[in-house]
């Protein structure tokens, strides 16, 4: 499903492809997601969707394809430049700056956001820069009262949350979440994701969100794309992918029997 | 940035390398030509100098592709090789023969001492935390040697049937010389099948790959790795037993030689094996032939100046400098490693 | 215990309420006491020395910027100082160009090569970046031991005429001489250690300081929220390059003359351990670490001439002083477990917690 206004699709990807050596790890994918959409990638372990990721923020080069960010190509743009553009990221396994507070993880993010890739700021202090907004967004997301402790020592829920506060500090328009509730029951998940629906209905972000919880993934997602060694296999609504039995061959059917 | 440059060896001969290759032949065609005979002797020099840093560099290869420990004090191994032969053969007599095989098998478990003590606890700590604590051992190691063996240098007696010289038509070359080159590419080969076709070796290229992924499929990991720290310290060790006989030994020797091990373990690309052997002949034989390459130069065109002397000593620099600028991983590096 | 959490424990204990003006206070602290807490005959007993002891704080703490705050080892640290060292020495020998004019095209020059080096080389990965830098700074020492043009002195370096006009010399003492008024050289020193210090403590507190640090913790993160991270390496290279020039530059006038043992790598290598042995993880890190070496070094040449209370105990032999020739044995001992227990604290990073933990119980806290 795809728009016929290409400006309303906030990223779009174009016969995409990653490969290593013999493995063909992303398939000439096709993406168009909507500004404002939530759309939840799904798929078996080694589908590739991390991968994907990877290539759509330049963490790795593609083999071949295009990325579109709101319309405009930027393929050959490098990585760093990425979020400053507004195409933000959180990871799989937690990334954090270990040694730093949660205050200084988001301060020195948000900073990035405001002075670009690089520049000469030798003046004053640094950790006074941006910090206040830097607040803003860790009561946004919760975690006010850890803004004191060094990163490492959070339990990992609040360190994924802090992924996700970084994310939000770099003033995103996409927003692409790699496993948001890996590792947390279904309490936390669901705060979880309540958070990121209503980060996304504040900011008004297009939201991008690999997701093994099909319970959530249902509920939420506004679409679809089920990934299957390294393609896409389906794109459309819950209701449509339900039904769809290449997908229930490959991957819905045995995850309804795990969760 | 394309994968599909990765093709390594003569396949991918473009214009531009096989000039350099070309230039290179031409250059020791000409330095032949000048003096056939310093050229075969610098030649041999360079094989031995060469397989002597192989012998160390494997070794260090090994460990640091493995573990992840970039081991300062392999070059200190690398001297009690030298040390232990001089203790089994001058000081308790036994013959040369006995000391080439225990010396070694010494050396390897002051190796596995130090990874059971000190290395092990460091694994999984940021590359410098290792280095750091290896640099600690090599000092100890050191001082200990100098104050167990003295400063000034030391030498054993060669074996009579390797004292003499064979007859290389245009040079005389000692035989330990040759002995030295022939051991190290037996160990080197014993080495190679040990790590590409044995079911051991698999597991420890496995466990290279993925020690996480290796240690769910029930291999044991930590035994593994001692059991290669070991024969990493053995195979340096093996070098030290030739060095120390051949040319003899010193207190700083496993300093001297373990900066330019790294950079042939870094030219040969980190993670290769195959890589530290073809650096570390490559740049054995670069410092022992570009000074007489130089000096031909000189000789034929008469420009005097492009004999540099002592400009031996940097040629495994420069080889890496350049090396790295045009192969950023070095040789044969692999991706992701130490990144 | 990080760089973040001191100021608010700091805050807590109250021990030194100064908040921001800690390190100004420090460093005019250190200015002040060094020379006449050495030249106590407890501990070296002679003064002269503690100008050398300012300026390598002055090149350990560069090298801090590189290797502590932005993760950066660098095995040819040592090249720049030896880069401002020469400069200067040659422009005062064989050009006759004034010291004040040739320091700063020194440390210009120094940071240039940085740049250059850097540029080519920051962006590569951990061991390949030490190995090149290692690489570059043994071309260097190369080029000065060749001795292209009979400038820089080969093996012997460079000695005559390389000392400035307004210095002096009598009887062991250095002094500046200026209009008439003689200044001892240590406050000429001293001025400048707490000048160029202060300007390391701005560029580290500074936002680009915390975006080094950004990058020392996870470059890959780093990178993904939008930091070149290329860039700040190149720069963090060429500032700490700078800042080691102008240790060089003073160590010129210091040592009346520039040697080839600037430019060694015995040399980068003694900068590093200084710096690890510190606490690579503090601003003052580098500077106890400078310490706390030269006064070993130190201490133990003159170990003979002391007078030790040791001496009096009928069980300690003369032997000890056999051992202590072996000192880099426990130098190395030190190390290892130094390192085991955490590689980025060091002494300072040692004492700092036992000092913190002392007064968190001197103040009731439990622990």
């Amino acid at each position: 499903m795809s728009a016929d206004d290409p400006k309303s699709v906030a990223l779009g990807t174009e016969a995409l492809s990653k490969h290593f050596g013999g493995v063909v790890a992303v398939d000439e994918v096709d993406l168009a997601v909507e500004s404002g959409e939530l759309r939840a990638i799904i798929g078996p372990n080694g589908a590739g969707k991390t991968t994907l990721f990877n290539v759509i923020t330049n963490a790795l080069d593609p083999t071949s394809g295009s990325v579109y960010l709101d319309g405009e190509d930027v393929t050959d743009v490098p990585q760093e430049r990425r979020p400053h553009l507004g195409l933000a990221r959180s990871f799989q396994g937690n990334e954090l700056f270990a040694e730093l507070t949660v205050l200084e993880n988001v301060r020195v993010v948000a900073q990035t956001a405001a002075a670009g890739p690089f520049s000469f700021s030798l003046l004053g202090d640094g950790r006074s820069v941006r910090a206040d907004e830097a607040r803003d967004i860790l009561a946004r997301v919760g975690l006010s009262e850890h803004a004191e402790t060094e990163a490492k020592n959070l339990s990992h829920g609040d360190q994924r949350r802090l992924g996700i506060a970084m994310a939000i500090a770099t003033e995103p328009s996409v927003l692409l979440l790699d496993e948001p509730t890996s590792g947390m029951g279904p309490g936390e998940s669901r705060e979880t994701v309540d958070l990121v629906q209503s980060l996304q209905d504040d900011l008004g972000l297009t939201v991008l969100m690999i997701e093994h919880d099909m319970e959530i993934v249902l509920s939420v997602s506004d679409q679809i794309t089920v990934l299957n060694r390294g393609s896409v296999l389906a794109t459309g609504t819950p209701e449509e992918i339900q039904g769809d039995e290449d997908v229930q061959d490959a991957y819905l059917g045995g995850v309804r029997e795990d969760l | 940035m394309s994968t599909s440059s990765r093709a390594l060896g003569l396949e991918r001969l473009s214009a531009g390398s096989a000039a350099v290759w070309g230039a290179i032949a031409l250059l020791l065609l000409l330095a032949f030509a000048v003096e056939p005979g310093l050229f075969v002797d610098q030649f041999v020099g360079g094989l031995v100098y060469g397989m002597t840093l192989v012998l160390i560099a494997l070794g260090l290869s090994i460990i640091l592709g493995l573990l992840g420990i970039v081991n300062f004090a392999h070059g200190a191994l690398f001297m009690l090789g030298a040390y232990f032969t001089y203790q089994l053969m001058t000081i308790w007599g036994l013959p040369f023969w006995v000391a080439l095989v225990v010396a070694p098998v010494m050396v390897g478990v002051v190796g596995v001492l130090m990874e059971r003590v000190v290395l092990q606890w460091l694994y999984d700590e940021p590359p410098l935390a290792g280095l750091l604590a290896a640099f600690g051992i090599a000092l100890m190691i050191r001082e200990a040697t100098r104050a167990v063996w003295g400063d000034t240098p030391l030498s054993v007696q060669t074996p009579a049937v390797l004292a003499q010289s064979a007859d290389l038509v245009v040079t005389t070359v000692a035989r330990i010389r040759l002995f030295s080159v022939v051991v190290a590419a037996l160990v080197v080969l014993a080495v190679y099948l040990l790590i590409e076709r044995t079911d051991f070796g698999l597991s420890v290229r496995a466990g290279v790959q993925d020690r996480e992924m290796a240690g769910f499929l029930g291999i044991n990991m930590p035994r593994r790795f001692v059991l290669m720290f070991f024969l990493g310290a053995v195979i340096a060790g093996v070098g030290g037993v030739l060095q120390g006989t051949a040319v003899g030994m010193s207190p700083t020797m496993g300093d001297q030689y373990i900066i330019i091990t790294f950079v042939v373990v870094v030219v040969g690309g980190i993670g290769s094996l195959f890589g530290s052997v073809v650096a570390g002949l490559l740049i054995g034989e670069a410092v022992f032939l570009t000074p007489l390459v130089l000096q031909s130069l000189a000789d034929v065109t008469g420009v005097s100046a492009l004999a540099i002397p002592g400009i031996g000593g940097l040629v495994p620099y420069l080889v890496m400098i350049l090396v790295l600028l045009v192969r950023p991983r070095g040789l044969y590096g692999q991706e992701g490693f130490m990144e | 215990m990080s760089q973040d959490s001191t100021a608010g424990l700091l805050e807590r204990v109250g021990a030194l309420r100064l908040g921001v003006w800690q390190v100004p206070v420090g460093l005019l602290a250190i200015a002040l006491l060094l020379r006449p807490v050495i030249s106590n005959d407890l501990l070296l007993g002679y003064p002269q020395i503690a100008s050398s002891f300012l300026i390598w704080m002055i090149i350990v703490a560069s090298f801090n910027v590189l290797m502590g705050y932005t993760g950066l080892l660098s095995f040819g640290h040592a090249m720049f100082m030896g880069i401002g060292a020469y400069s200067v020495a040659i422009a005062l020998s064989a050009f006759a160009v004034p010291f004040l004019i040739a320091a700063p095209v020194g440390i210009v020059l120094s940071a240039l090569v940085a740049y250059l080096v850097g540029r080519l080389i920051a962006h590569k990965g951990e061991i390949y970046f030490a190995m090149l830098t290692l690489a570059f700074a043994k071309s260097a020492h190369f080029i000065a031991n060749y001795n292209p043009g009979g400038l820089t002195g080969g093996t012997t370096g460079l000695a005559d005429g390389t000392t400035p006009a307004w210095i002096e010399t009598s009887r062991g003492f250095t002094y500046v001489a200026l209009g008439g008024v003689r200044i001892d050289w240590y406050w000429a020193v001293a001025a400048v250690f707490v000048v160029g210090m202060l300007l390391m403590w701005q560029l580290v507190r500074s936002p680009f300081g915390r975006t080094l640090v950004a990058v020392r913790e996870n470059e890959t993160l780093a990178r993904a929220m939008g930091v070149n991270v290329r860039r700040y390496k190149v720069w963090a290279f060429t500032f700490a390059a700078a800042f080691a020039a102008l240790g060089g530059v003073l160590l010129e006038i210091n040592n009346q003359g520039a040697t080839l043992t600037e430019l060694s790598i015995v040399t980068s290598g003694n900068i590093i351990i200084m710096a690890v042995l510190g606490g690579a993880n503090y601003f003052f890190g580098p500077l106890a670490g400078a310490f706390v070496w030269m006064f070993v070094e130190e201490y133990l040449a003159d170990f003979h001439t002391l007078v030790l209370p040791l001496a009096e105990v009928p069980l300690v032999h003369v032997d000890v002083s056999g051992v202590l020739s072996y000192w880099e044995f426990f130098l190395g001992l030190l190390f290892v477990i130094a390192v085991l227990i955490s590689p980025r604290e060091g002494i300072f990073g040692m004492v700092k917690a036992i000092v913190d933990r002392i007064a968190a119980r001197v103040r009731g806290d439990g622990e």
